[in-house]
């Protein structure tokens, strides 16, 4: 929740990205947030940059590891765990 | 309606992205989109709503079919932009940043004692633009006498963008 009806600090925008991104929000905080990013410089580079990102996150896919190089990796993992 | 939409300088929307139409001696093509507040549609303003979305240049748009009214905004089912503002220029942004600068400097030392860390943040911020100073000099009136200082603040800028641009409000 803003701290105030009319506008949003740079904190809030943080906290409330991925909600934005989502669509989540609703109407008068999508407003609050879209006003801040127009005056904001660093907070729409900060949204760009999120966009970015989850864009490339999108264009992962899985890889099939071979078990010969699957099984010594979780060895690894495993041992490194426990040490 | 007659509303208003300011756009990238290569004509396309600040949150969007999307590659308007422009206007060249006659009116832009319509744009069509179901109208859902900040979700989807053709999102413009109405003067007393400018100062929030100031940006680099500035069209006169025609909204048609389905209108929603939100706080700071409107969204259409259909629009096309009639003329580009040639007003709203380089020169006029300047100006107007600079009304903001002064004003934002006139509130801050308009009480005892002065709010100096908040002037102190006015002439820096000049270079980001008439956008950012319109809000800091609403936040110093908000510091100084609450919320409805801040809207009378924004209603001032946009009165100031009317009269300057010569819009009816």
């Amino acid at each position: 929740m803003a701290s105030s009806p009319d506008h949003i600090t740079c904190q809030e925008l943080v906290e409330q990205v991925t909600e934005y991104l989502d669509g989540a929000l609703s109407v008068e905080e999508t407003e609050l947030l879209e006003q801040h990013v127009n005056f904001c410089e660093g907070c729409d580079w900060y949204l760009d940059e999120m966009r970015r990102t989850i864009a490339t996150g999108n264009r992962l896919r899985e890889v099939h590891v071979p078990d010969k190089v699957l099984q010594p990796l979780l060895t690894a993992f495993r041992e490194r765990r426990q040490s | 309606m007659i509303a208003y939409k300011f756009l990238r300088p290569d004509g396309t929307s600040a949150f969007t992205g999307f590659r308007w139409n422009l206007p060249e001696g006659e009116p832009g093509g319509w744009v069509d989109a179901p109208p859902d507040l900040c979700r989807s549609g053709v999102h413009a303003c109405r003067v007393s709503d400018m100062p929030f979305w100031v940006g680099p240049t500035l069209y006169e748009v025609e909204l048609a079919g389905e209108i929603v009214e939100g706080r700071s905004k409107l969204v259409a089912s259909r629009a096309r932009l009639l003329r580009r503002i040639e007003a709203w220029d380089e020169g006029l942004r300047d100006v107007y940043t600079r009304m903001c600068a002064d004003r934002a400097h006139e509130l801050a030392f308009s009480v005892a004692p002065p709010l100096e860390s908040w002037d102190a943040v006015i002439e820096p911020s000049f270079p980001e633009g008439p956008a950012l100073l319109g809000f800091v000099a609403a936040r110093i009136a908000e510091e100084i006498s609450g919320a409805e200082a801040y809207r009378a603040e924004r209603a001032s800028q946009a009165g100031w963008l009317a009269e300057r641009l010569g819009l009816e409000t």
